[in-house]
């Protein structure tokens, strides 16, 4: 509850059941269902399961279907409206992975082929298309991403400091979901039966969903739709399946409700997650149950329609719930004959007029991620003004870079030695048991390390709520064995291990499980700057100075796959990765140590972005009294455009501070900057920069702070500082 | 059956990576999931694609899973009953 309202002000869709919102509105209305047969690559006879396909057709020149459809999507949502958006935040797991994934079978090895790999190329594709200057998110919470994206834009309006954000999530059917889905056995035969007696699970699919959001202040004009509240929450149970007693589920729907101030019997209709598994529906009926205990809204669930879009399902639903409201008719639950009566649930049969105000939509995803929405007609309510910057003060933190652990890494960082190369597996996971660790490849283990020696540095007594993870490329041990045993076996078998391992919230997820963090737990990826839309994101969602968080970067280094994705590995002489982890708490005061991101925005085409950074840190002037030394991320693939950014900024800013050039230290990986940043507190505790890497003689910091630069494609600046906030 | 047996002890622990268990820690009757092993249903699926791959037999739902991964007993009985002719 904030004085700004959040208003969708566009939508657009690209599903299985047609091209753009009028076409799939009218489809999801008549009845019809978009799962039909899989024709995007072979399988054998006995392994060829209904699928839902987009209908439109795709180039297989130019960037990968996924990038093609969010594309499609984001030009139906923004046509009404003049000028870029200021922000983009995506929901998406695969990003390219329909594409890679042919590449590989090929044994294609070109670095170049591979550029729209990641999940983060889809949002970067959209900045680069509509051309947005601003921030460019992308949060990676397996299922509950595109409303996960939805909650993270709408927390980024709410500061005031951004008038519209295109948000939403967009997702390709690919062989790894598909036979990811299979080797779980989730996949139902007959093709997706949500809440139905003898549904056997969920029918994969792709498409993609994108919302125009718009921050207004001033009179509530009634025949708009916002986004009233979103609700984020953790099962903290397992990898992939459910809390049978839907524990997170509720929590996240009772979240969502007091965000958006009201009630239960305030709900009008029910959007489910839905998926048809088994344990979805009892699980998502059991909280839904618990939350409306007299009168139950209309319920039932999109997806015997659309088939499960995975990253896109929650935004696309979101449109679904929008559309519900603008014509007053709720959707049928399609795909469901007979309701199990274990369900104790009443899907709607068929299309149902009715008088919706207000709508509360569900998406839930691996790792126990939750998310669910509300979305109504604008209304009067209690407003309170919004939310002041929270500084996260360090508690406790932990960093892993090829030197060693933190104490390791420090002291060679100190002395300005290298601290490049790679730990061996067991040093990674020297602090885990065989058991936590038997399942658990290269990311997943040094993510766990990280989160256990951060919070031993915090003396064990703050365990995080919530966790904010931030990974470039994700688990791309678990991603490659995957594919490897899928290609060696004649695409007939593979591992759900590996398949529940390769979600990039995958590691945030099983740190949840151990630390029992049920709160927010959010997994961004954005290259180089994935540590940062972490940060930021903590940030944004820190509301509770009781609760304590983890905000934390890793990745690892794959002998066959960094080269080919990550362009700065493929320019680094030593194979290097590592990470770090914070635990911090949303503070008002006291002297400890703060983090502040203070800056993101796009570089692209953006001359003007030095000196867009140097008035939001207040000017020259500012800048020279709150910082005593700047630590820059220049990763290898963009730095000379990096480099070009630092001097214009050293330039601007007559700045005389030590300028630490810290991938030249710890090596090239995405998320350096984790294992950077914690390395700043650290200095940022003695008060002073070591002669060894401040050049001359050791630089007195004077109880000034350390400015961390990312630069490069985006540019951000994140405070490390004792003071009151610095904005 | 017992060889099967012996073999099936060794596949699992290689499968699930069960570094602290050892072959003779894996009794015949003894619960295979949510036991003292602490198996759950993932590496149930797990073995699911380790069985059809090294014996050619299907296991592809969750209610015949239960019944067959109740123990190595009935796990090797099931297998030696469906594997095709020629498989040992």
């Amino acid at each position: 509850m904030t004085d700004i309202r959040v208003v969708i002000s566009g939508m657009g869709l690209m599903t299985p059941l047609g091209s753009g919102v009028g076409p799939n509105w009218h489809a999801l209305l008549k009845g019809k269902t978009g799962i039909g047969k899989l024709t995007l690559f072979p399988t054998k006879k006995d392994l060829s399961f209904p699928v839902g396909e987009a209908t439109e057709s795709f180039s297989l020149k130019g960037p990968p279907r996924t990038h093609q459809m969010a594309l499609m999507a984001a030009e139906e949502a923004i046509e009404h409206t003049i000028g870029p958006p200021d922000a983009i935040v995506m929901g998406c797991t695969t990003g390219g992975m329909s594409r890679t994934e042919a590449l590989l079978k090929e044994k294609k090895s070109d670095p170049a082929l591979f550029s729209h790999h990641s999940a983060g190329s889809v949002a970067e594709h959209l900045a680069l298309k509509l051309k947005c200057k601003g921030p460019v998110i992308t949060v990676s919470t397996a299922c509950s991403s595109g409303a996960t994206a939805i909650a993270v834009a709408l927390a980024l309006l709410r500061t005031g400091k951004y008038k519209k954000i295109l948000a939403g999530g967009a997702e390709s059917l690919c062989r790894l979901t598909y036979f990811g889905f299979h080797s779980l056995q989730l996949i139902d035969p007959h093709g997706s039966r949500p809440l139905d007696r003898n549904r056997r699970g969920l029918t994969v699919s792709e498409g993609a969903g994108m919302l125009l959001l718009e921050g207004k202040c001033g009179e509530v004009d009634p025949h708009t739709i916002e986004v009233l509240g979103a609700g984020l929450t953790c099962d903290a149970f397992h990898p992939a399946s459910p809390d049978p007693e839907g524990r997170g589920a509720l929590a996240a729907m009772k979240g969502a409700l007091g965000d958006a101030g009201l009630t239960p019997s305030d709900i009008d209709y029910v959007n489910l997650h839905g998926t048809g598994t088994i344990d979805n529906d009892l699980s998502e009926a059991k909280a839904f149950n618990g939350l409306f205990d007299k009168e139950k809204p209309l319920v039932s669930s999109v997806k015997g329609a659309f088939g499960h879009s995975l990253s896109a399902a929650g935004a696309i639903e979101a449109v679904v719930s929008a559309k519900c409201i603008e014509t007053g008719i709720a959707p049928a639950n399609v795909g469901c004959h007979i309701p199990d009566p274990k369900l104790n649930l009443h899907p709607l049969k068929e299309s149902t007029h009715a008088s919706i105000k207000t709508v509360l939509s569900n998406a839930f995803g691996f790792g126990g991620s939750n998310a669910s929405l509300v979305i109504g007609r604008s209304r009067k309510r209690e407003v309170h003004p919004a939310m002041r910057p929270a500084r996260l003060e360090v508690a406790g933190m932990a960093c892993i870079t090829g030197a060693g652990n933190t104490m390791q890494t420090l002291s060679a960082f100190s002395k300005g030695s290298n601290c490049q190369g790679l730990l061996s597996d067991k040093e990674i996971s020297q602090a885990l048991t065989p058991r936590t660790i038997r399942r658990l490849k290269r990311l997943s283990r040094m993510g766990l390390s990280l989160a256990t020696a951060a919070l031993e540095d915090a003396h064990g007594d703050i365990k995080p709520e919530s966790v904010f993870f931030g990974t470039g490329w994700g688990a791309l041990s678990e991603t490659h064995d995957f594919l490897k045993a899928l290609y060696e076996t004649n695409e007939q078998f593979s591992s759900p291990t590996d398949f529940m391992g390769s979600v990039h919230n995958a590691t945030a997820g099983r740190i949840a499980v151990k630390m029992g963090a049920t709160g927010p737990n959010i997994t961004t990826t954005g290259g180089d700057y994935s540590f940062e839309q972490a940060l930021m994101s903590a940030h944004l969602l820190a509301i509770d100075d009781d609760k304590p968080l983890l905000v934390m970067g890793a990745d690892e280094f794959h002998p066959v796959l960094s080269g080919l994705l990550d362009q700065s590995v493929t320019k680094a002489d030593t194979p290097s990765d590592g990470g770090g982890a914070l635990i911090v708490k949303r503070r008002e005061s006291g002297a400890g140590p703060k983090l502040e991101p203070l800056f993101y925005k796009n570089a692209h085409e953006n001359p003007l972005v030095i000196s867009s950074l140097v008035q939001c840190l207040g000017g020259t002037e500012k800048i020279n009294l709150d910082f005593g030394a700047v630590f820059a991320g220049l990763p290898a693939a963009s730095r000379i455009t990096g480099k070009k950014q630092l001097d214009s900024f050293i330039q601007t800013t007559g700045f005389t501070g030590p300028t630490i050039d810290y991938r030249h230290y710890v090596g090239e990986f995405a998320s350096a900057s984790a294992a950077a940043v914690v390395l700043a507190v650290a200095l940022l505790k003695t008060d002073e920069i070591p002669m060894a890497l401040a050049g001359k003689e050791t630089v007195d910091l004077n109880g000034k702070g350390i400015l961390m630069l990312g630069l490069g494609n985006f540019v951000t600046a994140v405070a490390v500082h004792h003071g009151e906030a610095l904005l | 059956m017992t060889n099967l047996m012996d073999e099936l002890r060794i596949k699992i622990i290689d499968t699930l990576k069960l570094e602290d268990i050892a072959p003779e820690d894996i009794g015949e009757e003894d619960q295979l999931v949510g036991g003292e092993l602490g198996l759950d249903s993932i590496d149930v699926l797990e073995l699911v694609i380790m069985i059809e791959k090294d014996y050619a037999v299907k296991i592809d739902n969750k209610e015949l899973g239960a019944r067959v991964f109740a123990n190595l007993k009935a796990l090797a009985g099931y297998i030696g009953e469906k594997a095709p002719e020629g498989i040992f």
